[in-house]
């Protein structure tokens, strides 16, 4: 009954959310994340008809198309990168850097596994699969949120709902596929259900931020903004040297 | 049980950074930018060489050392007391100047597009190693007084003197023309 209430919520609380999206336009700005919200509503509805029509085949079914939302989720990632650090070409370029380093290890440990293991399978289960590619997600939402918090990246209300309400379902779902891969884990109801209600949670926060469409913050004058990099960051490691130079007679002591 | 660890560390960060990056834009005024622009200051009160001196001052041996010598274990008692108020005084200052710094630093090169990542990835270091410095300083001076903390503060200066040079000897590797650039920075504000 409970798994069932969550159920049609979210299918009601996604078509608000498409919706509001068509009267405020906000597909146009964030085509990525609407088509996500739209392919995870139009999945469970398909999953509803053939679960009605064609009981046998629902677990099948259910399984194979799984890994439809956890891939689309990448385009998210990708809009929410470009969206969140567009205003900001410097913080982009560090972002990038340490993104590409994080995809880097994640293929080279891969690798390594299929080349040590002789025994190795693209995943031992679905449930591994779903959580490696969310584990991968989840990796990527917090370099992009490290970088915008070390910036001060300043950016639209729309876009803060989108990023904090997707990686909070990442952050949630992560940990529950990572506790129910574990054998004897998956036919118990408990963390089954914190997906479903932590989606509804994101839900919310989408419907709030983004009910009307929300300018993006003003843009400083690019002449003023524009200075010699080298010469800032020189500056900047040179008071650095000024104050640990505070704490020189530590050698003293 | 243990095969869990690297998915709950890697929720457990994501988790961290939303929370820090909700509270950072909460607390930012709305539409705002902070920028934080470094204030030209006269050389008298206050300057970079009067706030060397007053840590040299506060560690110094010479004071406590007549204070030893020449009075009762109560006002010795006393005296430690005060030193360690104002050591952690001063080393909270100092903390709060090399946030204030790295903060204008990154709200001045966010939009560079001549942004060096090494270099970034290099300052960022530097300050969180000066920042832990702070950190465990004021942690020992709260433990065991800024006379009995010496020897652990000795060895704290020296290990960080030897992972900053760890790290300066990395990036000459990795990067080198970033590093003759920095090095420079470096050598010419040394004291």
């Amino acid at each position: 009954m409970f798994e069932q209430i969550l159920w049609w919520v979210g299918n009601a609380a996604e078509a608000f959310l498409l919706l509001r999206s068509f009267k405020e336009k906000l597909y146009e700005k964030y085509p990525a994340f609407y088509f996500y919200v739209a392919i995870v509503l139009l999945l469970q509805l398909f999953r509803f008809s053939v679960f009605v029509l064609y009981p046998l085949a629902f677990p099948a079914f259910y399984w194979y198309t799984q890994f439809l939302p956890a891939t689309v989720g990448y385009a998210v990632i990708i809009e929410i990168f470009k969206q969140g650090l567009k205003s900001s070409p410097g913080a982009a370029r560090m972002a990038r850097v340490v993104l590409w380093g994080v995809l880097g290890t994640v293929i080279l440990k891969v690798v390594v596994d299929a080349l040590s293991s002789p025994t190795w399978s693209m995943a031992t289960s679905f449930t591994g699969l779903e959580r490696n590619l969310r584990t991968v997600q989840a990796l990527l939402i917090s370099v992009i949120t490290i970088v915008l918090t070390l910036y001060k990246v300043p950016n639209s209300r729309n876009l803060k709902g989108i990023m904090f309400g997707y990686g909070l379902y990442i952050c949630a779902s992560v940990m529950s596929l990572a506790f129910g891969s574990l054998p004897g884990n998956a036919t118990r109801p408990g963390w089954r259900h914190v997906q479903p209600i932590t989606y509804l949670a994101a839900l919310c926060i989408w419907t709030y931020t983004l009910w009307s469409r929300y300018p993006d913050p003003e843009s400083e004058e690019d002449s003023k903004i524009e200075r010699d990099y080298r010469l800032i960051a020189e500056q900047t490691s040179r008071a650095l040297s000024k104050i640990r130079s505070y704490f020189k007679m530590g050698g003293e002591l | 049980m243990s095969q869990l660890l690297p998915y709950f560390g890697v929720g457990f960060l994501l988790l961290a950074a939303l929370i820090l990056w909700a509270r950072q834009s909460l607390t930012t005024r709305k539409g705002s930018v902070e920028l934080f622009m470094p204030r030209e200051r006269p050389s008298g009160v206050g300057s970079a060489t009067s706030r060397r001196n007053l840590g040299e001052r506060i560690f110094d041996l010479q004071d406590w050392d007549f204070v030893r010598h020449e009075t009762s274990s109560e006002i010795q008692r006393m005296f430690q007391r005060e030193r360690a108020v104002l050591a952690i005084s001063w080393l909270r200052r100092t903390r709060r100047q090399i946030t204030l710094l790295i903060r204008t630093h990154a709200a001045e090169v966010r939009r560079s597009k001549n942004l060096q990542p090494a270099m970034e990835l290099k300052l960022l270091l530097s300050y969180l190693s000066l920042v832990m410095l702070c950190d465990i300083l004021i942690g020992l001076i709260w433990l065991r007084g800024p006379v009995g903390a010496r020897k652990v503060v000795r060895r704290t200066f020296d290990w960080t003197a030897r992972l900053h040079a760890a790290f300066e000897q990395l990036i000459a590797i990795v990067d080198p023309a970033n590093h003759k650039g920095l090095e420079t920075g470096f050598n010419q504000g040394k004291m």
